[in-house]
């Protein structure tokens, strides 16, 4: 085998594996969204349920309307994943239709001795290198927006553990908002796995 | 690599023939393509698919400068056509492609933008090569539904797509037909399965018979030249096709 040919086999068999963590981490973010909309329902029962419960349960109504906004901003967050993500795919879809023109070209080139072949295969090398820059670009401000969904979750994860100490004021609705607030408290943990496991992707630490 | 016969040429109107890979893997269908020059230009028929790319272009580069490339011509919008359309247009993106106009959102999907395509009416047009006209003859439904010959009247030559193709067996290589009754064999299960019309077929024997030509050019198989034209011709015609076992 060519050292040519080795290489775009390298090269072919990465960007697969790459577009297969791009999906593995989609279906991640897909059941974040999930989960995300299952605490704005959660937060607007809270909501109620502390209004009953009147004064005694103020301080929890007022985390259960920020652990709403949290869910919203949550969501918002991995919109904002979902878009670079598409952008992958779609980089990752041009680097492999690259590799596979890149192969016929340069076969061309050593098959024939048109000088004007050799500059396409140039030209076609320099546009390959704008795609791998691109993903490249892509793959940080993903990292970067990970990041940022990742301490949104810990500020989630302290509104979850206030309630649960709020709760424990609400007297007669103690019970019930110390369950609403256990429940907060494992979702938010639950997130917060879900996005750790994204940081270690393969896909970021490029092994 | 391909090897290339000029099978017709007059001065530098030329029909060149490029055929047979000996490294072609199995699991692609052979094809043959053809270059028509004219003048100082030069348009490629059924240019192949994207993986028989590097071994047409290098073919077609030992004869004439693929820079002089024209156009292209695509009976139909199969994979072994034309899939290699983006590769040529990267190497010429002012290349044109004539295809009938059923294609010409289809193929895009292999290559080109709306600049690119050349759209024939169903009844067919006349196609001009540095002042050589050619014609695109219709032969919808065989097999493709838009579908197309071009016909060559100066050099009395048919260049016929699935029309006439043969899938031959190992070592049977000839690029001419050289025995009609040994060759049609490997020609009959082709169009019997491929070509979904018979009142298709029977328009197509209909119009081709009156048609002078020396050479029917399939684009799998080999060529029929002189009586083996009209053999062919009155084969296909008694030929019962549009036929599955299923
Ligand atoms: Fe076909
Ligand atoms: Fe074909």
């Amino acid at each position: 085998m060519t050292t040519a040919l080795a290489t775009t086999n390298t090269k072919a068999s990465q960007a697969g594996v790459d577009l297969l963590r791009i999906v593995r981490i989609n279906e991640e973010i897909k059941s974040v969204v999930a989960v995300a909309f299952k605490i704005n329902i959660m937060a607007l029962n809270a909501i109620f349920l502390a209004k009953r419960a009147g004064t005694a349960a103020r301080g929890f109504g007022v985390l259960s309307n920020e652990l709403r906004v949290f869910s919203q901003d949550l969501r918002d967050c991995m919109a904002s994943l979902t878009g670079l993500i598409h952008g992958c795919v779609t980089e990752v879809s041009l680097v492999l239709q690259d590799i596979r023109h890149t192969r016929l070209l340069r076969q061309a080139v050593a098959l024939s001795s048109v000088p004007r072949m050799a500059a396409v295969l140039a030209e076609r090398e320099m546009e390959n290198d704008r795609h791998t820059q691109r993903l490249v670009s892509l793959r940080k401000q993903l990292k970067r927006a990970l990041e940022d969904a990742f301490q949104m979750v810990e500020l989630g994860g302290v509104l979850a553990k206030s309630a649960k100490i709020e709760a424990a004021y609400g007297q007669s609705f103690a019970l019930p908002l110390a369950q609403v607030s256990g429940e907060f408290d494992s979702i938010v943990e639950e997130i917060r796995t879900s996005l750790e496991s994204l940081r270690r992707s393969a896909f970021f630490t490029g092994n | 690599m391909k090897t290339t016969k000029t099978i017709f040429q007059d001065g530098n109107h030329k029909w060149v023939a490029i055929v047979r890979d000996p490294e072609k893997p199995n699991y692609l269908i052979d094809t043959n393509e053809y270059l028509v020059t004219h003048g100082e230009q030069g348009i490629l028929l059924d240019p192949g698919g994207a993986e028989v790319f590097p071994a047409v272009f290098s073919a077609l580069s030992s004869e004439f400068d693929p820079s002089a490339l024209a156009a292209i011509f695509a009976s139909h919008q199969d994979p072994d056509i034309c899939s290699s359309l983006a590769l040529w247009l990267e190497f010429n993106p002012k290349m044109r492609c004539y295809v009938s106009w059923l294609w010409a959102s289809f193929i895009p999907h292999f290559g080109g933008t709306a600049d690119t395509f050349i759209t024939i009416p169903d009844e067919g047009t006349d196609i001009s090569l540095a002042g050589l006209i050619l014609r695109a003859v219709p032969a919808h439904y065989l097999h493709s539904s838009g579908n197309f010959n071009l016909y060559d009247k100066v050099a009395k030559v048919l260049f016929s797509g699935d029309v006439g193709a043969a899938l031959l067996p190992p070592g049977e290589d000839g690029l001419f037909v050289e025995n009609f009754d040994t060759h049609i064999r490997y020609a009959e299960g082709f169009h019997k399965r491929w070509m979904g019309s018979n009142e298709a077929k029977r328009r197509w024997c209909e119009r081709v018979a009156q048609m002078d030509i020396d050479m029917l050019c399939p684009q799998h198989g080999a060529i029929y030249q002189g009586a083996d034209v009209q053999r062919f011709i009155n084969w296909f015609d008694e030929l019962q096709v549009g036929i599955v076992s299923a």
